[in-house]
């Protein structure tokens, strides 16, 4: 189990500060979730870790390796794998497909392979198609299978969404508003999905979300940031009675 | 308990290695394969003259083509505007070949497959190196880079003197098992060759599009942004198209360059590279049977509005100016008709007409 600690973190862009001197240390094994108002630089902090963007200042590591200046790629290879907010998914490609493509660095055979296909090539993809059945089975995606994505309602995309990311088989899952423009329903069955992936596959969750309610039942560890600074954490109950939090989510009396 | 592997219904898979099947029916499969065994045995039983046999292996030739444009422009998403300059790269390796050890060298007449992959070979390298910029490019940038290859492609052709200053530089005959193809065999030899290469490739990209090297040129073409965070290098992968595209030119110009027995610049000229585009959005981009289809129909457009417009000059006098403006006229609106009302191509009916016969009688 690793620890993922990002320190003094400022990422400008121009004159302005989307984060100014951050930190935040990300326990392993819990869920640890990041609030704040809009614009207050949740969904950046999120990608100065997956390498999205690279921070002006200050440092990230993860156990032994940094990755202030890595790439998106390489972070994904190294066990970290993120869903976005606004869905970044492949619409030209069936559910299937999409997960697969999450399996890219597992089916390890040459060009020549997959020209000929029949033999190591697939052998390994019959292999990774297990694997990807059993997040379809775990997300509940089993309909869809077969469907286009472009195709599928805005709350299934949103769980493809989150089990394309699952599929990379990461030890640490971002997920940016996985939430967010979803029925009472839906937002049960994803808090379900990120209940169920701590404690049965012992994954590290980090939770950008605007609904306040999910953030303080599930989340073990919570920050809080506007306008790109840290000003609170804690658990729920310690960031829920803090005045500096109260005050800039209701505003002062 | 066994599968009913001839029909749609009743058709099931208890592995999954057995759904990654290419023909899910033995319909389909039988269909096929009659399909490229017909392909084989007509010339046996209808002569068609050297005239049309010509046709053919330009339209085979072009499939060659065309199937890498849509690789690198349909599954990619990349824009190219320099597919003939990249066709032209593998002709001239022929030719440059020819220039350098003579026109009937060993190789050149014996070796022809390895000089055919020696062609595709120097296509993908140029391919991967004019694909470099997108490392940094994206959309119409990235296809006016290619286009700047076209045109360097041209005027290098056109003003070296190595290059015979884009003149034609002599190819010679090639020999088969039966000793040198004679001049009455060549459209027919070269008739067969082709479509051995066309059968080969044409499942070689197939079972591309069923690998990790396939899917990952529709991740880059759906979102790049979320490719890099699979775990691909969404440049890389860019190049990587683009060197696989310029393979299948490579070996679809060489072929050209063996079937005319010489190569001249005025057959990779950016009206050539608009023209395979063509044939890609006709035929349908990002799809396989597409490649197949474009260059037929627009082949058969152009033949057909050749006569039409020879029929007509010579009957209407008075229009026969007219009548050579009928081709460029029937291909540009061959081509706004398609983007504008079926912009998925032929293979789009192909694949409605597909699911009609697979329900039939019911509707749906």
């Amino acid at each position: 189990m690793t620890q993922l600690i990002v320190s003094d973190v400022t990422l400008t862009f121009g004159g302005l500060n989307a984060l100014s001197n951050v930190d935040i240390t990300i326990e392993p094994g819990i869920i640890t979730s990041i609030i704040g108002p809009n614009g207050a630089g949740k969904t950046s902090i999120l990608n100065c870790i997956s390498g999205f963007y690279h921070p002006s200042k200050g440092q990230i590591v993860y156990g032994e390796r940094t990755l202030t200046h890595a790439s998106p790629h390489q972070i994904s290879n190294i066990g970290i794998a993120r869903a976005f907010q606004n869905l970044e998914l492949f619409r030209g490609l069936s559910v299937l497909d999409n997960l697969l493509l999450a399996r890219h660095q597992n089916l390890r055979y040459s060009l020549l392979h997959a020209i000929i296909f029949f033999g190591k090539a697939s052998r390994l993809e019959a292999e990774n198609r297990a694997y990807v059945e059993k997040i379809i089975n775990f997300m509940e995606l089993e309909p869809y299978r077969k469907s286009m994505v472009g195709n599928l309602s805005y709350g299934v995309q949103k769980r493809v969404e989150v089990a394309r990311a699952l599929t990379l088989a990461p030890q640490l899952l971002l997920l940016d508003e996985p939430m967010a423009g979803m029925n009472i329903e839906e937002k049960e069955d994803i808090v379900r999905f990120i209940l169920d992936l701590k404690k049965e596959w012992g994954v590290t969750v980090v939770l950008v979300e605007h609904d306040l309610g999910v953030v303080m039942d599930i989340s073990d560890q919570i920050y809080v940031l506007d306008f790109g600074e840290l000003i609170g954490s804690g658990t729920p109950q310690e960031v829920a009675s803090d005045p500096r939090v109260i005050e800039a989510y209701i505003g002062e009396e | 308990m066994s599968a009913n592997r001839w029909l749609a219904t009743g058709n099931y898979f208890t592995s999954y290695r057995e759904e990654q099947r290419i023909f899910f029916t033995s319909l389909d499969r039988t269909a096929m394969a009659l399909f490229i065994l017909g392909l084989f045995l007509w010339p046996f039983f209808i002569d068609v003259g050297n005239k049309y046999m010509l046709v053919i292996d330009n339209i085979l030739i072009a499939v060659i083509a065309v199937m890498g444009l849509n690789l690198v422009t349909g599954f990619a998403g990349l824009i190219s505007i320099g597919h003939a300059a990249f066709v032209g790269v593998g002709a001239y390796t022929i030719a440059s070949f020819a220039r350098v050890f003579g026109e009937n060298h060993f190789l050149l007449s014996h070796a022809w497959p390895v000089m055919i992959l020696a062609a595709g070979a120097m296509g993908a390298f140029f391919g991967a190196i004019v694909g470099l910029p997108a490392l940094r490019l994206k959309h119409l940038y990235l296809a006016i880079a290619t286009l700047s290859f076209q045109m360097i492609f041209e005027w290098t052709m056109k003003f070296m003197d190595f290059f015979n200053q884009g003149q034609t530089i002599a190819v010679g005959r090639v020999f088969w098992l039966t000793g040198e193809v004679s001049r009455s065999a060549h459209y027919i030899f070269w008739y067969y060759a082709i479509l051995v290469l066309i059968v080969l490739v044409g499942f070689a990209v197939r079972n591309l599009l069923r690998t990790r090297y396939g899917r990952c040129l529709i991740a880059v073409r759906d979102n790049d942004r979320a490719a890099d965070a699979m775990g691909m290098h969404p440049g890389l992968t860019k190049v990587y198209a683009f060197a696989l595209a310029g393979f299948l030119a490579g070996v679809a110009g060489a072929l050209h360059a063996y079937l005319y027995r010489g190569v001249g610049v005025e057959s990779f000229t950016l009206h050539h590279s608009i023209n395979y585009l063509a044939m890609a959005i006709v035929g349908g981009l990002g799809t396989l049977p597409g490649s197949f289809m474009g260059p037929l129909a627009i082949k058969m457009l152009d033949m057909q509005v050749e006569q039409l417009s020879e029929w007509a000059s010579s009957h209407l006098a008075f229009a026969a100016n007219l009548a050579t403006a009928l081709k460029p006229l029937s291909f540009g609106l061959v081509i706004v008709l398609f983007l504008m009302f079926e912009p998925r191509g032929i293979a789009n009916w192909w694949r409605i007409a597909r699911s009609y016969v697979k329900l039939w009688p019911f509707r749906y």
